[in-house]
């Protein structure tokens, strides 16, 4: 036995071995709870840092596109509900407001209330989840099971409202399909009031909880320029700094009528567009739709819920255009074109979610792996609408 | 800036290339479909246009469309009331065409490029450079239309699986009967049973509040 064997056969070195290291490849989802759905990220690593992330997209495609060809205006709402399928009223009412654009049809005024009520108290339940599921990521279970109780009595009151306890399809062309129930006011109201005491409580369990801020504070800054190039668009603009909102900026419906802020990211726990900063903006989204709601409720009208001149059969006047609205997770935007029949030629449909994951590529590189389920999670996908 | 300043400059740049400023709810320049790439750039780095941001970029199949405004592409198209095709063996003909929608932070302004190409040479050059959030918009454009952009990094399939034949949005498109062995039953679209005459009426009377 030499002495540089020891006892148990292996052989003793003087000096380590010359390390070397190569580029590990790892495939993080599609099933994976961080991916925030069906999304695969074929990630290569050193070590523990990101080296590439290559998003691969389409598990959940059903081609809405394709099956626009072949159903009416009309019908097609209810494709819409499924891009996002945590904001339906959102994605509902950005192709309501698409189409009535092209039809210049004056939409009543007691269907626009009931509309932006609907859209705010969607895009409240909508934060919720992206709030919840985001605090999980970082290993809080608490905040998740409150926000799922918050977002719950939401959907009692649009269960109430359309029948749906998830997608609605309740917007239509020219109005929505259905009249609000006897108490509505009340129960909006109640709910309104019932969120603003339960946000503050997420502040202090969860957005203010030092070891919450500690893991994402200067984790995954994206700069305004950045966001510019990638088309990245709400929270995930807004968290870089810059106030923009369609509903303030480019308004649509009666949004010019309410009084409200566009809160942004302004750095207060570390850089201006880190992870914190674009959940922070989301938190405080909910105080500003909860503003929106009082403001709407108060002033609902009486009258006609849809259009009376709007036949059922809609015909859509030939040409082509681009609209945009502000969802929850950003911009959501459809080209219609038309050709004056009661088909439509091409929708096509520039989700929020799509752009926004695409930023993922430009970031990503560099971070820990860790910090890519923490990036993954602020910038709050829908692969639904991702894939269409 | 008003559309049609942003036109006259876009002429000034572009020369013959600028082709014809759409004056319709879409304010836009039809641009020569090799000069899209220059277009691009000159309305992101002029001073006075500015557009940082290219909020949607779509392909769009105008095989069938229906010039007339009466409605009747489906007709042209040769689909039954269900939308599928009837032939399965009719090649297309219309041109293909890709829609830029930009806008500037900065001016707070919008405006729109339009290019058309023939649909035996359907390539564009690609303004990944210019935005870099096309890239993944133009390798969708590329997936469902089949438009192919001369210059992309990384132009690959994005929804559907990577060895797909055909191009769903292309309108004579017709899908396969099974793919990798799987049988691809479609159903059938719901007939709508409203005719044109019928009129709107709530479903449950007016409360008013």
């Amino acid at each position: 036995m030499s002495d540089t064997t020891l006892t148990n056969g292996w052989e003793y070195q003087d000096k380590p071995r010359e390390m070397q290291s190569e580029l590990l490849e790892i495939n993080m989802g599609p099933q994976h709870p961080a991916t925030h759905g069906v999304l695969r990220l074929l990630i290569k690593t050193d070590g523990e840092i990101v080296h590439t992330v290559t998003p691969y997209l389409g598990y959940l495609h059903r081609c809405a596109e394709k099956i626009a060809e072949g159903c009416d205006w009309r019908q097609w709402m209810v494709y819409t509900d499924r891009f996002d399928y945590l904001a339906p009223m959102n994605m509902n009412f950005g192709y309501a407001v698409a189409v009535e654009n092209m039809l210049d049809v004056t939409v009543p005024e007691r269907a626009e209330y009931i509309r932006v009520i609907c859209a705010e108290l969607q895009r409240i339940a909508s934060h919720l989840i992206a709030i919840g599921t985001f605090g999980l990521d970082m290993g809080a279970w608490t905040p998740l099971l409150y926000c799922f109780r918050e977002r719950e009595e939401i959907l009692n009151i649009f269960e109430r409202l359309s029948g749906g306890r998830m997608l609605y399809n309740y917007f239509d062309i020219g109005g929505v399909r259905f009249d609000t129930y006897d108490g509505f006011e009340d129960e909006v109201l109640h709910m309104v009031n019932v969120m603003e005491q339960k946000l503050d409580e997420y502040n202090t369990l969860l957005s203010y909880n030092k070891i919450f801020i500690e893991r994402l504070a200067d984790v995954a800054v994206i700069d305004t320029a950045t966001c510019y190039e990638y088309g990245c668009t709400g929270p995930v603009l807004r968290g870089s700094g810059t106030p923009f909102d369609c509903r303030k900026d480019d308004p649509y419906s009666i949004y010019d009528r309410f009084e409200f802020d566009v809160p942004y990211g302004m750095g207060e726990q570390g850089s201006v567009g880190d992870c914190w900063d674009r959940y922070m903006v989301r938190v405080r989204e909910c105080f500003e739709s909860c503003r929106i709601i009082r403001q709407a409720v108060a002033d609902l009208p009486g009258g006609d819920i849809m259009s009376p001149d709007l036949k059922k059969l809609v015909k859509v006047p030939q040409g082509s255009l681009y609209t945009r609205t502000e969802s929850s997770k950003g911009e959501i935007g459809f080209h219609i074109i038309a050709d004056g029949g009661s088909k439509p030629f091409r929708n096509k449909v520039r989700s929020p979610s799509y752009s926004n994951l695409h930023v993922i590529e430009k970031v990503g590189p560099g971070m820990m792996v860790s910090d890519l389920v923490a990036t993954i999670g602020s910038l709050d996908i829908v692969l639904g609408e991702i894939d269409r | 800036m008003e559309a049609t300043a942003i036109h006259a400059l876009l002429v000034e740049k572009l020369g013959d290339a600028a082709l014809e400023y759409v004056d319709a709810l879409e304010k836009g320049t039809i641009v020569a479909p090799d000069k899209i790439a220059e277009a691009a750039t000159i309305l992101r780095d002029d001073p006075a246009l500015h557009f940082e941001q290219l909020m949607c970029l779509s392909g769009v199949d105008w095989d069938g469309y229906d010039d007339s405004g009466k409605g009747k592409s489906v007709q042209i198209l040769g689909y039954d009331e269900l939308g599928k095709p009837e032939q399965s063996d009719r090649v297309g003909e219309g041109d293909l065409g890709v829609f830029y929608a930009c806008y500037s932070h900065r001016h707070g302004h919008k405006y729109s490029l339009f290019t058309r190409v023939p649909r035996d040479v359907a390539s564009v050059p690609t303004v990944s450079g210019v935005w870099p959030t096309a890239a993944w918009h133009e390798r969708e454009a590329w997936d469902l239309v089949g438009i192919s952009f001369k210059g992309h990094p990384d132009l690959r399939r994005i929804l559907l699986e990577d060895g797909w034949e055909g191009h769903p949005l292309r309108k004579d498109y017709v899908m396969p009967s099974q793919w990798q062995g799987v049988p691809l039953e479609g159903q059938d679209y719901a007939k709508n049973p409203f005719s044109e005459d019928d009129v709107v009426l709530p479903e449950r009377p007016v409360e008013e509040g």
